[in-house]
């Protein structure tokens, strides 16, 4: 880039041909008083507060517009500058209500900061207030357009950040206001309170709803949301012992000035009043409080019993989606080498395997292969199988801003009209579990059309004759029949994908938890590998992860198979590294995976179990058969925030610090290192999880090497590939991400054999419906309710806009069935039956309905055998029947 | 804003032919209010949501659009659109009388229209033929040097 040099305030400054006059000052230290910029919005201009004047012309100039040239000689507080500077605070503050001192922004308020810097207090302009009613029956914004400055920042962090349009500006001259359609409050738009808008607006006129006055906080805190797999940094801010407030990181290039509902709002189950204070014990059918001297004995005693008893793969850990890699690291070691077995896993292992297997076959690399920067440059982008600005808000914005804001085209391929939908410029709406027919058939017209990229295929790839071989098979009318699409669908967006020079691949849920998401992987990698789309910048395959860990806690071990670094257990070297290092045998068989360990009723392999930061009664399917399993046990300790479902059936119950109460590292999806940072110390007697391993540890009488989290992550740095070079430093903005450099390039290192096409070697739907069950049930997950809500359940803002528990029916089938919203129904698949009330929602596909993820016992519907098997990830669905049943039943 | 009493039938296939015709033309937002305007002599509600999907644009976007410009209606007007002149030189001829009695005579005040959509009232701040004030103008038609006879005249019930 051209360098410019220009004088500011008599100093000679230099930046870049491009930079504004606003930003080389800010790089110098000059400060220029603003309203309306912000550096994650472009700059418009609209407040005119950053007038400068250029003293060669005499022309006043905004700086956040003013582009810099060569030789310009700048004065921010000139005369002139200052006297217009001031008349423009004036003026705003005629219009402003005198407020400042009940206002809750307090001395955050920038047009407080402004005017008091520049001596401006009460002033001659008569005032001319501007009414308007305070809005705040929403709990977590309030809206007070009387205190708006018109800057215009809320209105473009709703479309240029998070891409949603709730609001925009309405009307004009003196009653413009931003507002959204019809002028309605945000709770009746399609607001998705991310607060973006409330982050960035710099008075009063957005405020975050609290019940008590927060005001200005004392200090604040860098960390990271501990809700889903995106990991956006987050700043929490403190007062006393409490957080009150979470906020976008400001300047970090992940977050941009966004999170969502969950990471804005839904932080505060951490001050719930049913956080566990204490170790519990259970006498009878109570429990209660101990010491943590006499909860370790107890624990240590029983897990020590057991051991004796029955031996040592009579027992398993589970570790945790939510917790850190340095604390399933811990409990992957723990259970190795303190009980002797490989029975670990953690909750997110079902819905790795897939991408851990299609990927891994067919790229040789385990996980997401880009960043979401690059996903965002991306001319084409394909999203399947998922409710991305549900599941992954952030990576949501990310697709939405590429399409909305960079002319990107997207395929959208999902049943249901989500939210995407109305980005789509192709949306296909195959019938559930034919996704892998979907795919492989767009494949086959790439072929024959010869849309393929040839010369990386020939030259890079493995296999395509055999694939190629496979598809000619599989005619583009085969497809079409068995997806229940029509076949220019197909063809336009297979022609779409292979035309553009760099399309991207999203994933979700509904594949990685689909029966056949090991085919669709390989489907979705077979496309990016014929058109070159895989290592290629701005390209690549994003595989959703649902935890804030759901990544690392594999990565770093918590698994029956795998030591860390997805080392399998049954390879010797690995063992033998791991052996020395720990100074123990290690077992060599692989464990059970939490499924298969719990999923037998009363039948189950094990006496001992020890759970920490999941709660299986709820998240696997049939609960009934968790609650046999758990109550057959032996002995069990969980380690939790609350006393969930799982720890009601508990011996010993250890209570765990929250992620704002602790140290620690999580992985989000695309790999990147998150570390949390404590903010407030630790709940009642709750202490990290970490701790309690190493405490439990050494009550066993085998205490681990370890006095500080600081040697546990020295020595995954040196020991886990993966993690070589994760270092812990105290601020790591995440664009400077170098790590994640290494890991790709590991990638690369290992790819002997790779890449390489998968073949399938099948081509009819892995299963068919079964007629007595004529509907494909899905669970759907909210923005307010997260994962089986344990955590967000206790967040008292979020609880407050569940979805309604009613079972949503597309209008079609309930014309069929002659339902009407309101009636009752009853559910049934092969496994159980519940009770629910219709609601007829167009949003549905013939053949589809759905059930909020919140709905109780939903789970009970589900196959037993889901996530059973090592080698068969849970289903994404399930088969039902309805019946109108009359509502007295 | 206006009081409209009356909401006129909009069909909704006519609507809908309108705006298909200006699918994923994101520029045209302008052109394709005017058209439906043009249509049913005003942007009738229910045509944001059908113009937002169409140009793949925010609907409170295009609301926003819309309220910007004087010169697009969000509600039904006036098969008759009367404009009373208040500009300075009408003022000083009688112009604060003239609107006085035009309101008078159809029942409206400033921005109203009636509830048989046969008229909409407005005011404007010149129209330009000072010489003829004071002035009003119904639909394309001026009228100058009104005076409450010539006012009485045109606005008598048939
Ligand atoms: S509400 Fe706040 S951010 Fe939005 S325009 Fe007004 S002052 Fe700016
Ligand atoms: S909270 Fe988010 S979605 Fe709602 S208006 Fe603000 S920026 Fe838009
Ligand atoms: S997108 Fe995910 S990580 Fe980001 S704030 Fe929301 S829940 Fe937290
Ligand atoms: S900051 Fe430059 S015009 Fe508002
Ligand atoms: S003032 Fe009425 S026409 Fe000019």
């Amino acid at each position: 880039m051209q360098p410019v040099t220009i004088t500011i305030n008599q100093r000679v400054v230099s930046g870049h041909a491009g930079m504004t006059i606003l930003e080389i000052a800010r790089e110098s230290k000059i400060d220029i008083p603003t309203l309306c910029d912000d550096s994650s919005l472009e700059p418009v201009g609209a407040c005119r507060l950053c007038l400068v004047e250029n003293e060669q012309s005499g022309a006043l100039l905004a700086s956040c517009v003013t582009a810099v040239s060569p030789g310009m000689i700048i004065n921010t507080n000139s005369p002139r500058v200052l006297e217009h500077r001031k008349t423009i605070v004036k003026l705003l503050l005629a219009s402003h209500p005198d407020a400042c001192l009940v206002c809750d922004k307090g001395n955050r308020c920038r047009l407080r900061q402004i005017a008091s810097t520049m001596n401006i207090g009460f002033n001659e302009l008569e005032k001319i207030p501007q009414f308007a009613a305070i809005q705040e029956l929403n709990p977590f914004i309030t809206r007070d357009m009387a205190k708006c400055v018109l800057c215009g920042k809320c209105v473009r962090a709703c479309r240029e950040i998070v891409v949603e349009g709730a609001i925009d500006y309405y009307q004009r001259g003196f009653s413009a206001h931003p507002a959204t359609l019809n002028d309605t409050p945000l709770e009746r738009s399609p607001c998705t309170f991310c607060g973006a808008c409330l982050a960035l607006c710099p008075t009063g006129a957005l405020m975050e709803k609290e019940v008590p006055f927060q005001g200005t906080t004392g200090s604040s805190v860098r960390t990271a949301c501990a809700y889903c797999g995106c990991g956006c940094p987050i700043t929490l801010e403190i007062k006393g012992r409490r957080v009150v407030r979470a906020l976008p990181t400001k300047g970090d290039f992940f977050s941009n000035g966004a999170l969502c509902i969950r990471g804005g709002f839904g932080y505060d189950y951490i001050h719930s009043k049913e956080r566990l204070v204490a170790p519990l014990i259970k006498e009878g059918d109570h429990f209660k409080k101990v010491s943590w001297e006499v909860a370790l004995k107890a624990a240590s005693a029983g897990l020590n019993r057991v051991k004796s008893q029955f031996g040592p793969d009579a027992m398993a850990v589970f570790g945790s989606s939510k917790c850190t890699n340095e604390e399933n690291y811990l409990l992957q070691r723990f259970a190795r080498t303190v009980l002797k077995t490989n029975n670990i896993d953690n909750g997110s292992s079902p819905y790795n395997l897939a991408i851990r297997s299609g990927l891994g076959d067919t790229t040789g690399y385990l996980s997401t292969t880009n960043l979401l920067e690059a996903l965002e440059e991306a001319e084409l982008i394909l999203v399947i199988g998922t409710d991305l600005t549900v599941t992954a808000p952030r990576a949501a914005y990310a697709v939405k801003r590429a399409v909305r804001n960079k002319q990107a085209k997207l395929i959208l391929i999902e049943p249901r009209q989500t939210k995407l939908a109305s980005f789509a410029h192709w949306w296909l709406r195959p019938e559930p579990g034919s996704e892998a027919l979907l795919l492989n058939g767009m494949a086959s017209v790439i072929i024959e059309e010869k849309l393929f990229n040839a010369e990386y295929v020939s030259r890079l790839t493995e296999g395509f004759s055999a694939l190629a071989d496979a598809l000619k098979s599989f005619s583009l009318e085969a497809a079409a029949k068995d997806t229940h699409l029509p076949a220019d669908e197909i063809l336009s967006a297979a022609r779409a994908y292979a035309g553009a020079s760099k399309s991207a691949i999203v994933l979700g849920p509904g594949i990685t938890c689909a029966a056949s998401g090991i085919e669709s992987i390989k489907a979705l990698s077979n496309l990016a590998l014929l058109t070159d789309n895989i290592w290629c910048s701005s390209c690549g395959i994003y595989s959703i992860q649902k935890d804030n860990n759901g990544m690392g806690a594999c990565e770093i071990g918590s698994l029956p198979d795998f030591l860390p670094g997805y080392q399998p257990v049954a390879d010797l070297t690995a063992r033998n590294k791991f052996e020395r290092l720990w100074q123990s045998e290690l077992p060599a068989n692989p464990g059970l995976s939490m499924a298969e360990a719990l999923s037998r009723g009363k039948e189950i392999p094990l006496k001992a179990l020890y759970v920490v930061g999941e709660n299986p009664v709820l998240s696997l399917p049939q609960p009934r058969q968790t609650r046999e399993a758990l109550s057959s046990l032996d002995f069990l300790v969980v380690q939790d925030l609350f006393l969930t479902e799982t720890a009601a059936f508990a011996d010993v119950v250890f209570p765990a610090a929250s992620f704002a109460e602790k140290e620690g590292s999580f992985t989000n999806f695309e790999g990147r290192i998150n570390w949390l940072k404590q903010a407030i110390p630790p709940y009642g007697e709750s202490l990290p999880d970490w701790e309690i391993v190493l405490r439990l540890a050494k009550e066993m009488g085998d205490q681990l090497p370890y006095s500080t989290l600081e040697q546990v992550i020295t020595e995954i740095e040196e020991f886990v590939p993966l993690y070589e070079g994760y270092d812990h430093q105290e601020e790591r903005p995440s664009e400077k991400w170098s790590h994640w450099e290494e890991r790709r390039n590991l990638a690369f290192q290992s790819l002997a054999g790779f890449p390489r096409f998968s073949i399938p070697d099948c081509f009819s739907p892995p299963h068919k419906k079964p007629e007595e069950y004529p509907f494909c049930l899905v669970l759907e997950e909210t923005l307010p309710f997260f994962g089986n809500g344990t955590r967000s359940g206790k967040a008292r803002r979020l609880k407050t806009i569940y979805p309604p528990l009613l079972l949503k029916i597309g209008t079609d089938d309930a014309a069929k069935l002659a339902l009407a919203t309101g009636n009752a129904v009853r559910i049934s698949s092969p496994f159980s039956q519940l009770n629910a009330t219709v609601d007829i929602c167009a949003t549905l596909p013939p053949g589809m309905i759905a059930l909020p993820a919140s709905f109780p016992d939903a789970m009970d519907l589900f196959s037993p055998d889901m996530g059973k098997e090592k080698n068969l990830p849970p289903a994404s669905f399930c088969y039902a029947q309805l019946e109108r049943v009359s509502l007295d039943e | 804003m206006n009081k409209a009493q009356k909401e006129p039938e909009i069909n909704p296939e006519v609507l809908l032919d309108i705006v298909t015709a200006y699918r994923r033309q994101k520029w045209s937002l302008i052109p394709l209010v005017q058209e439906i305007q043009a249509e049913f002599g005003y942007i009738p509600p229910q045509s944001i949501p059908l113009i937002a999907d169409a140009l793949k644009l925010f609907p409170s976007e295009v609301q926003g659009v819309i309220s910007f410009y004087e010169q697009l209606y969000t509600e039904p007007r006036g098969k008759n659109i009367v404009r009373v002149c208040r500009g300075t030189a009408c003022h000083v001829r009688g112009g604060k009388t003239v609107l006085k009695l035009v309101k008078q005579h159809l029942g409206l005040e400033e921005n109203q229209t009636s509830d048989d959509l046969e008229y909409t009232l407005e005011t404007v701040a010149c129209l330009g033929i000072c010489a003829l004030s004071p002035t009003m103008i119904i639909n394309k038609q001026v009228y100058g040097h009104m005076n409450p006879q010539k006012i009485k005249q045109l606005f008598k019930k048939e």
